[in-house]
């Protein structure tokens, strides 16, 4: 079977936000996908599959999405496939594009990331729906939330690794501080630790300024067999490895309940197909679905054997030696969850190329980003690494 | 504005778990003990992480203590151990003051299966 190299021709994110300007989750995919599609310089007919990240149809009220946008983006005949798998559900998306294309299935394959979920449904009709996101039939039946369950895996890291409410604070306020520099963030903002450390407690430890925002949006990638790509493309950078695992699904049957080791996994399994180390990674875009997963994140893909230390010595801030989540993450950016993983690899590739915000764009073009995306208490992770493509 | 509102009613069988959710109900810890290794997992996991899958139903004591705790606008939640058993248990936590380390799984009062720990003077078992 033949293995193609992968090439993102195209990648764009709309405004992740609470939309109250009367558009609908299809506008937001047809923005996406319009602005992606012109980056590449393809034409519609050259689109040969979609792939669409949706993590629930309570949130949008459509079953059956993917052939619902293939007939509304125009592309109607293309074979379509639905990718699911909690937070993680966008990158899992990319994942299955990059392989098509390896496999030889396809030459250019459309990635597409949506979900409605901070206005279709009240807070509470989503505190309840995301208690049945772990496993609804045992930590489910507690009622627990994912406010909760996260910060009882954090705490356990904690104890192990000794961070503190100060490095929960650090993580706060850089990736919000990113965001402020952000024209599509959802949670800009320039909180100070004292502001940050008496929000209202949500779960001990965590307050209600440690969490991710859930969002309206959608994000696209055009992701194109490197043979194939347009002339005037030659600079799109390419998808040098990809890894995927899984944990426990009960916390409580993990030999570490605050290690994320379905991140770990993952994170090996992609290296060893870029052939890279962790510490060549020069921008990272993590999933922080709350201060604390930062710190997990990091420890657990290979970035920092200190992460609270780190943090505080600005290894990741927009200037150190690996920027994390120069976009503001899940915190400053917000999470539209299947549009999340979509929107973290965007990020990177638009980072790569040197077309990100003016504000965040590093001077110097890092050589290898990673994209880092999970669904529930990291019990499934998926994690992209791309690569800058060489000057052409 | 389009509006809809949906009320649903479903009705899951609990299947492999029903001893787990029957257990919940009566306010009994009904754990699997694998065949193979031994180890006694609550929640009870259908396949051991040894590769197992020959296990036999065991009621623990219903004791737990409490690892981690979190408290806020969300409610009370802990990871606890059961006595006997050998992975821990997210539970809600119900009627322990702060600082109590230790519990015995209640039968809820509104007779919906779930993990509720209570304090163990209460239960009188």
């Amino acid at each position: 079977m033949p293995h193609h190299s992968v090439a993102v021709t195209g990648a764009s994110l709309t405004p992740f936000n609470r939309r109250r300007d009367g558009t609908s989750w299809r506008d937001w995919v047809f923005d996406a996908y319009s602005t992606a599609l012109a980056m590449s310089d393809l034409e519609p007919v050259d689109i040969e599959e979609i792939f669409l990240a949706s993590e629930s149809d309570f949130f949008s009220l459509q079953l059956n999405p993917a052939s619902i946008l293939a007939t509304e983006l125009g592309l109607g005949g293309v074979a379509v496939t639905r990718c699911e798998a909690g937070g993680a559900s966008g990158q899992v998306a990319v994942h299955a594009g990059v392989r098509a294309i390896r496999a030889g299935g396809a030459r250019h394959v459309l990635v597409l990331g949506v979900d409605p979920s901070a206005s279709s449904l009240s807070g509470d009709a989503m505190r309840a729906l995301y208690g049945f996101s772990f496993d609804a039939w045992t930590d489910g039946m507690a009622g627990v939330t994912s406010t909760a369950l996260y910060a009882l895996s954090y705490q356990a890291f904690a104890a192990h690794h000794g961070t503190t409410e100060a490095d929960l604070a650090s993580v706060t306020r850089q990736n919000r501080a990113n965001a402020m520099r952000n024209p599509g963030a959802h949670l800009p903002r320039g909180d100070t630790a004292e502001q940050i450390n008496e929000s209202p407690m949500i779960a001990s430890p965590y307050r209600r300024l440690h969490c991710s925002p859930l969002s309206d949006g959608a994000a696209a990638l055009i992701l194109s067999r490197r043979d194939a790509v347009p002339s005037t493309r030659r600079s799109a950078p390419g998808i040098a490895g990809i890894g995927a695992s899984t944990d426990h699904m009960h916390l409580g049957a993990r030999s570490d309940p605050g290690a994320f080791a379905a991140k770990t996994r993952a994170m090996e399994r992609a290296c060893a197909e870029a052939d890279v180390m962790p510490k060549q990674i020069e921008l990272a875009e993590i999933y922080d679905a709350y201060a604390g997963a930062q710190l997990q994140g990091v420890m657990a893909l290979g970035l920092s054997d200190a992460p609270g230390r780190d943090h505080q010595d600005g290894d990741f801030a927009p200037d150190g030696r690996c920027p994390v989540n120069l976009s503001g993450g899940l915190m400053g950016q917000g999470a539209p969850v299947g549009a999340t993983g979509v929107g973290q690899t965007a990020t990177c590739a638009l980072v790569l190329e040197g077309r990100y915000h003016a504000g965040l764009q590093p001077q110097t073009l890092p050589n290898y980003a990673l994209a880092d995306t999970h669904g529930g208490v990291c019990t499934t992770a998926a994690v992209t690494i791309l690569q800058r493509e060489a000057a052409v | 504005m389009i509006r809809r509102t949906l009320l649903l009613e479903y009705g899951l069988e609990p299947g492999w778990m029903a001893p787990f959710v029957e257990g919940l109900l009566k306010g009994d810890a009904m754990a699997r003990r694998c065949g193979d290794c031994g180890i006694k997992s609550f929640p009870p996991h259908r396949t051991c992480a040894c590769g197992g899958s020959g296990a036999v139903w065991v009621c623990l004591p219903g004791t737990a203590t409490i690892q981690f705790r979190t408290t806020g606008s969300d409610g009370d939640f802990a990871l606890v151990q059961f006595d006997g058993a050998d992975t821990s248990s997210v539970v809600s936590l119900q009627g322990i003051a702060e600082g109590q380390t230790n519990g015995r799984i209640s039968a809820p009062d509104d007779a919906v299966p779930k993990l509720v720990l209570g304090p163990i003077e209460e239960n009188n078992r």
